[in-house]
This record gives structure tokens, C-alpha cells and sequence, in this order.
């Protein structure tokens, strides 16, 4: 290759890579810096911003209760999407194999996921409704129920009515990558498994799930990521109540920001919420063993 | 298929079944609130609908600038759309030369994913203040302009074109924008409908980045609507889920034409990184 050509490939590639780059940059990267800068500044639309050091954190760790729920709420979000995981597993086992309309089930149980959010809280703000809400109707004909539940109302049963609702928009993701991670299983080891005389059992924790670590790896991840995007849900669904008890730390974090204008306070919870979120990911990686998540 | 194997179908098909009962009773609710003329207040509340009409379609037209929204809602997504398929394709084909930190800029573009859009509302939306786009289309498009999932189902699908095939191009004195053309992207139609229906679905769904940045209600998306429905009405009418179902019927379609291309695309770009 001769040297023009080297550097006119050169030009190329920096044009084209740089739109995109210049996006990252400045939406991603950027913002990230300016968050932990900002937590440590007490700012104000009109004044220049004042250094104030650890301030912002330590009203957030000593003095603020409604953080410390939203922090318990966002733990209690995340710990049930292995549960939705398990589900997930559970169904994409069912449909895997050359089962008579097992695609018909699959889209069937995927059909939620491409939703938009606001409409699933609507769906869900519906069903659970105190009178014409499907629920409380099934659960009263069922007999398990004599008075009709407010489920969002209630704040023993709000977070958990958010958490169905989210499964039941997330479960088709999940199950679909499952899938694909169920296909790239090679056969032969099943059958060498079977003329071993393995039961299904051995099978299941000696094969299936060892080989399945790639693909429950990015189940985890999109799960935490889940307790980030789960605002819309939130916000629509119930606004955070009642009281505090469905805030996560994503609508605490919104309505600091943008309710308050404490923009360097809900820097503070940001920084916090993607500290949590970046030490999740990385046990998680090392609970599948190491090299999950591996490029190419 | 013994006939052992064929017996033991049975509870897979009941348990199959029921799971799908349970995935599409929430769809059923609301479309049968939506086409239903009852007091939807009603206790007991019917299983079928009562009645059924359409007056409900009707009155969102009138209780909502419904028009407006889907204008809005489109020429974003358009915008988004039209960004994706250009910067994401020539990233990608960009990524599959050979140069010098190649590795750098796809560890630091993986790095990028790990950091929530939500993540970055305050700053971003600072940002978005300085460049003078709030309120804006290009304003509401901009984040999504480009994807890192999807430069890398692009690449992935470069990747894949015959390494002979560009060197003849290459040699009958193609540049590289023709053979980005020309040769890879007629080779890479999934990848192109992957991209489009993921960037169109995003963007469309879009709701937390269009309520920090958008002030007026003549800027508001579909989602923005819908919301702003709920907060003003309650949920008193039947005309909001008849809203409901106007706003998914659309993306729903969308999915189910290209539901092959789109679960393909979510696994190969959450493989691929």
C-alpha cells in the first residue's frame, strides 16, 4: 500500500467514524464527566457554580430519607429480574425444539416487548384499577379476594404491581436471548450426555446452564439497566407514590433535576446510581466467570 | 417420535397455552375498554365488550391534539431513522478497515454502552440548552442519531462480505464511499432493516428525553401525549385506551412485518456487543 493511499484511508476513516464519535461524545462521555463535576458544585441557573466538595453526598447519605427508600426500592426492582430470568429460562425451554406453533408462542410471548412503555403503564395502571381492572375482578371471582384492592394506591402493593408490569414487558426479551442461546448449545453434547446415561436433570445443570453463561450474562446486564429505563413505567404508573414507595432512584434522580432544579444534588444520585450499576455488572461478569462478555 | 415423546407434548402445550393466556389478557383489556360503550366503572365489569362502538376512536380527536403528536412523533423518528442508517453504516464499514487504534475506538465505543442514556439526562440536557435545541426536532433526535448496537450489526454484516469482492472493486478504482454502495450495503439488506426497525422503535418510544427537552405541547410526542392523557383525564374515559390502542397498532404492525429481522437483530447486536 503506498503512502497517499495509506493516508487518504486514513482521512476516510476519521470522517466517517467522527459523527458518530462526535455523538458518543458528546452524549454520553461528556455528560458523564459533567455529572461528577456537577456533584461536587452547588449550582444555580444564574450564578456561576461554587465548589462545595463532599456536601451534595453527605445530604444524600445522612440527611435524606427519600433516598434511602428509592435506593431500597431500585434493590428490591433489580432483585426481581432474576426471577423474570428464571421465567424467562423456564418458557424458552418449553418452545425450544421443533414443538407444533412454538414460533406462534414465542412471538406471542415477545409481543410486549417492542411496546412502548408509556402505553404499557397505561395497560397495566388498567388492569390493576380497583373496579375495572381485570385483576381484581379474577381474584375476587377466584374467591382469593373478598374486598376489591387500589394495588397502585397501596403501599404495600404498589412496588410490586410496577415490578409484574415490568416483567411482563421485559419477559419476551429475555426469553428470546435465551433462545439464541439455546440453539448455539451443539447437539452432540446432549446426545453424548444421553448415551452416557445422563438424566434430564444432569443434563440441565451439567450442560445447558454452563453453556448458557454468555447469554444469561447479557440477561443480567439488560436486567440492571432495566432499574434505569424502568422510569417511564414508574412515572406514568404511579408517579413514584404513594408517598415514596415506588420512587427509584431514576425518578428521584428526575424529579431533583427537573421538579427541583437541584441539578448538582441529582448529579450527587446520578453518580451514586452509576456507581451501583457499574459494580452489578462487574460481579456479574465475574459470576459467570470472567469472560462473558468478551468482544469478538 | 415415539409415542412416549408425543404424550409427554400435552403439559408443554397446556403450560404454553396458559402462559400465552396470561401474555395476552392485558392486550384484551384494553382493547375491549377501548371498543366499549358501558361505564367502564362498572362493577362487575363484563369479559366481552358491551355493546361495542367506536365513538371512543372518535373522541380522541376531539379531546387531544391527536395530529399533531403523530406529526411530531414521525418527523422525529424519520430524522432518527435517517441518521441511524447513514452514520451507523459508514462507522461500521469505517470499523472494518485496517488503522492505526482501531481497537481503542471499538473498546471505547463498547465502554459507551455501559453508560445508560438516563444516566446522562442533567448534563445532556444542559448541553442540549447550549446548543440552542431545546424544544426542537433536531433538538429531540439528536442523542439517537447513532447506535453503538447497530454499527456493530453493521460491521458484523461487512465483516461477512468476501474479502475478493472489494479488492476487484477496489482494483477497477472504486473509492471507498462507491464501494460502501455499491458493493456492501446491497450485500447487507438484513442489517439495513435491522437498523431501521430498532432505530424507528427507539426513537418512537422515546419518552424520557422528549419530557425533559420539549416545552411547548405543539413539540410533544405520541408518549408525551398519552401521559399527559392520563395526568388530565384520569382514566375515566374509554377514550384513552381507544388512544392506547391508535398508538400501538402502528409499532405493532411494524413488528410483526419484520419480526424475523428484529429478534435477529436484538440477539446478534446483544451477542455482538
Amino acid at each position: 500500500m503506498t503512502t497517499t493511499r495509506r493516508t487518504r484511508q486514513a482521512a476516510v476513516v476519521a470522517c466517517f467514524l467522527a459523527p458518530s464519535l462526535l455523538i458518543f461524545i458528546v452524549y454520553r462521555i461528556l455528560p458523564l464527566v459533567w455529572n461528577v463535576v456537577l456533584s461536587f458544585e452547588a449550582w444555580s441557573p444564574l450564578r456561576p457554580p461554587v465548589w462545595v466538595g463532599w456536601d451534595n453526598y453527605s445530604e444524600m447519605l445522612n440527611d435524606d430519607d427519600v433516598f434511602w427508600q428509592a435506593l431500597w426500592n431500585t434493590v428490591i426492582f433489580l432483585g426481581s429480574q432474576p426471577v423474570a430470568i428464571a421465567l424467562a429460562l423456564g418458557i424458552a425451554l418449553l418452545v425450544n425444539s421443533d414443538l407444533k406453533g412454538a414460533s406462534v408462542y414465542r412471538t406471542i410471548v415477545f409481543l410486549s416487548y417492542p411496546l412502548m412503555t408509556v402505553a404499557v403503564a397505561i395497560i397495566w395502571h388498567w388492569m390493576f384499577n380497583e373496579r375495572g381492572g381485570l385483576i381484581n375482578y379474577v381474584l375476587r371471582q377466584l374467591g382469593i379476594i373478598h374486598q376489591p384492592i387500589a394495588f397502585l394506591d397501596s403501599f404495600a402493593w404498589a412496588l410490586p404491581s410496577t415490578i409484574v408490569a415490568n416483567t411482563w414487558q421485559v419477559l419476551g426479551f429475555f426469553m428470546i436471548v435465551l433462545l439464541s442461546g439455546l440453539q448455539n448449545i451443539p447437539p452432540h453434547l446432549y446426545e453424548a450426555a444421553r448415551v452416557d446415561g445422563a438424566p434430564a436433570r444432569a443434563r440441565f445443570f451439567r450442560i445447558t446452564l454452563p453453556m448458557l453463561r454468555p447469554a444469561l450474562f447479557l440477561c443480567v446486564v439488560i436486567g440492571i439497566l432495566n432499574s434505569f429505563s424502568a422510569f417511564d413505567l414508574i412515572y406514568v404508573m404511579t408517579n413514584g407514590g404513594p408517598g415514596h414507595a415506588t420512587e427509584l432512584l431514576i425518578t428521584y434522580i428526575y424529579k431533583q433535576a427537573f421538579g427541583a432544579t437541584r441539578f448538582d444534588y441529582a448529579a450527587a444520585l446520578t453518580v451514586a446510581q452509576f456507581a451501583m450499576l457499574l459494580v452489578l455488572t462487574w460481579i456479574a461478569h465475574r459470576a459467570v466467570g470472567g469472560n462473558a462478555g468478551a468482544i469478538e | 417420535m415415539t409415542h412416549r415423546d408425543r404424550l409427554l407434548l400435552w403439559p408443554r402445550h397446556a403450560a404454553l397455552v396458559a402462559i400465552s393466556i396470561i401474555m395476552l389478557a392485558p392486550f384484551y383489556w384494553v382493547l375491549k375498554t377501548a371498543i366499549t360503550s358501558e361505564n367502564i366503572y362498572a362493577y362487575p365489569p363484563h369479559l366481552l365488550p358491551e355493546r361495542p362502538q367506536l365513538f371512543n376512536f372518535v373522541d380522541v380527536w376531539y379531546l387531544i391534539p391527536f395530529p399533531r403528536y403523530l406529526f411530531n412523533s414521525v418527523v422525529v423518528s424519520l430524522i432518527a431513522v435517517a441518521g441511524n442508517l447513514v452514520l451507523n453504516a459508514i462507522a461500521g464499514y469505517a470499523l472494518t478497515l485496517p488503522f492505526i487504534g482501531r481497537r481503542s475506538v471499538i473498546v471505547l465505543l463498547l465502554s459507551c454502552t455501559l453508560i445508560p442514556f438516563q444516566a446522562t439526562i442533567i448534563p445532556a440536557y444542559l448541553i442540549t440548552a447550549h446548543l440552542d435545541l431545546l424544544n426542537s426536532y433536531l433538538g429531540l433526535a439528536l442523542p439517537l442519531l447513532s447506535t453503538i448496537v447497530c454499527i456493530f450489526i453493521f460491521k458484523a454484516s461487512f465483516d461477512a462480505v468476501p474479502r475478493s469482492l472489494i479488492d476487484a472493486a477496489r482494483i477497477d478504482g472504486l473509492g471507498d464511499v462507491r464501494i460502501l454502495l455499491r458493493v456492501m450495503l446491497p450485500l447487507s439488506t438484513p442489517a439495513i432493516a435491522t437498523n431501521v426497525v430498532l432505530s424507528f422503535i427507539w426513537s418512537w418510544n422515546n419518552f424520557l428525553w422528549p419530557l425533559i427537552i420539549t416545552r411547548s405541547q405543539d413539540m410533544q410526542t405520541l408518549p408525551l401525549g398519552l401521559a399527559r392523557f392520563l395526568s388530565y383525564m384520569e382514566d375515566t374515559t374509554g377514550a384513552l385506551y381507544a388512544f392506547v390502542v391508535m398508538v400501538l397498532a402502528p409499532g405493532l404492525l411494524v413488528f410483526l412485518m419484520a419480526q424475523s429481522a428484529f429478534m435477529r437483530g436484538l440477539t446478534t447486536g446483544a451477542t455482538k456487543g
